[in-house]
């Protein structure tokens, strides 16, 4: 049945990193510590729980799977980073309900110097293609790619690059996550793009090589000489990405 | 009254509250909408997951434009009401009215979901932490009441 919808090629693909289904759902939910995700979900090796594509197609539902954590610990607080996350989730879908328009048109204007206008409109070819010459971006990339999961703080580097180093429209990543993610939600993903780009946040969000190399482990190249654009002070990235803007920025 | 409920991608569990409000043993439906696929970016990778989902839920699936052939499946079901999980989707949403416009006044039904928490009055949504002052009590709640 699943090659009939998908072709027998995509059926036979074993890279797939997360299955789909409610007995996979409830595996990873069963799995979950909140505890462990409060203190380490900003490393890419910490205890996050790859939820995300279960409750973007309601295979778990949010309720749910707050309750389960709740259930799992002594005193609510204990649960009340996790819950947090799954919180953004419902805040977004009430944007998306609320205000469709959002989604795809800039909520505020850029706050970084630059006109809507001055940003490209198609990603390069060499973003797509994971050899941007920037090791730890490209291998992002290709994490996108192999598995249809990436880390919070990944994607969050990733479209910071796009937006803000290559001075794309954050339209063109969201586009371009949204095919390949497997938790991809338009009000999530978009919404958070914008976040980025500063069109839905009071400024840009930006990250250096120290940032990386803080919230990866050894399997991701954080050398020196191999991230030359991102090895810089957030003070000095600020003058070369935003020379429109005053300085101090950060 | 017979019932039938139009599962989509983004309610895709038989605990969904839509197989409560309809009446015992009622079908449900997918309907794998490629031209929906393309316009929603949906990759194959993301495909495949949908589809290993389906596959354990042991639905109905029939292909083309869910809002044609839905009214044609309510009728060939022998039902008089549709049942739908709500969805923030403008596309869907728009198939939803698309449906209601073929059907009899009042034969199409929209079920929200288990509710994450309660609130007294819309949340001001310009920044995430506004919305969360107000949700945070409430989210700490068991089943967020």
């Amino acid at each position: 049945m699943i090659a009939a919808l998908v072709g027998e090629d995509a059926a036979a693909d074993e890279t797939v990193s997360l299955k789909g289904g409610r007995r996979a759902a409830e595996r990873a939910l069963a799995a979950i510590d909140p505890v462990a995700y409060a203190a380490s979900r900003n490393h890419l090796d910490g205890a996050v729980t790859r939820l995300s594509p279960y409750l973007r197609h309601g295979i778990l539902s949010l309720d749910e799977v707050r309750n389960h954590a709740l259930a799992s610990v002594a005193d609510p607080r204990q649960a009340e980073k996790f819950i947090q996350e799954l919180a953004w989730r419902d805040y977004w879908q009430r944007i998306y309900l609320a205000h469709p328009d959002c989604i795809w048109n800039d909520v505020e204007s850029y706050k970084t110097g630059f006109d809507a206008s001055e940003y490209e409109t198609e990603l390069p070819a060499d973003v797509i293609e994971a050899r941007t010459g920037v090791a730890c971006i490209d291998q992002f990339i290709g994490m996108l790619y192999e598995t249809g999961y990436l880390h919070n703080h990944a994607r969050m580097y990733l479209a910071a690059y796009v937006v803000h180093w290559r001075r794309v429209r954050w339209q063109a990543g969201a586009v371009w996550f949204l095919e390949h993610l497997l938790d991809a939600d338009p009000a999530s993903n978009n919404l958070s793009w914008q976040w980025v780009a500063s069109t839905f946040s009071k400024k840009p969000y930006i990250f250096n090589l120290d940032n990386v190399a803080k919230y990866t482990g050894h399997d991701i190249n954080t050398r020196m000489a191999d991230n030359r654009v991102l090895a810089l002070s957030y003070e000095r990235l600020g003058e070369l990405l935003f020379p429109n803007l005053e300085p101090a920025h950060g | 009254m017979a019932d039938l409920i139009w599962l989509h991608e983004g309610a895709l569990r038989r605990t969904h509250p839509v197989f409560v409000a309809a009446a015992p043993g009622t079908a449900a439906i997918f309907v794998w909408d490629r031209a929906r696929f393309v316009t929603g970016h949906v990759g194959a990778r993301r495909q495949l997951f949908i589809a290993e989902t389906l596959a354990e839920l042991e639905i109905e699936i029939h292909e083309g434009d869910a809002a044609v052939l839905l009214p044609q499946l309510v009728a060939a079901h022998g039902a008089d009401r549709l049942l739908v999980p709500t969805s923030p989707d403008p596309a869907i949403i728009g198939q939803i009215a698309a449906i209601r416009q073929a059907m009899p006044q009042g034969a199409v039904e929209q079920v929200e979901d288990t509710a994450f928490v309660t609130l007294s009055r819309e949340p001001d949504l310009a920044r995430f932490f506004r919305y969360w002052n107000k949700a945070r009590k409430s989210a700490l709640r068991p089943h967020g009441v």
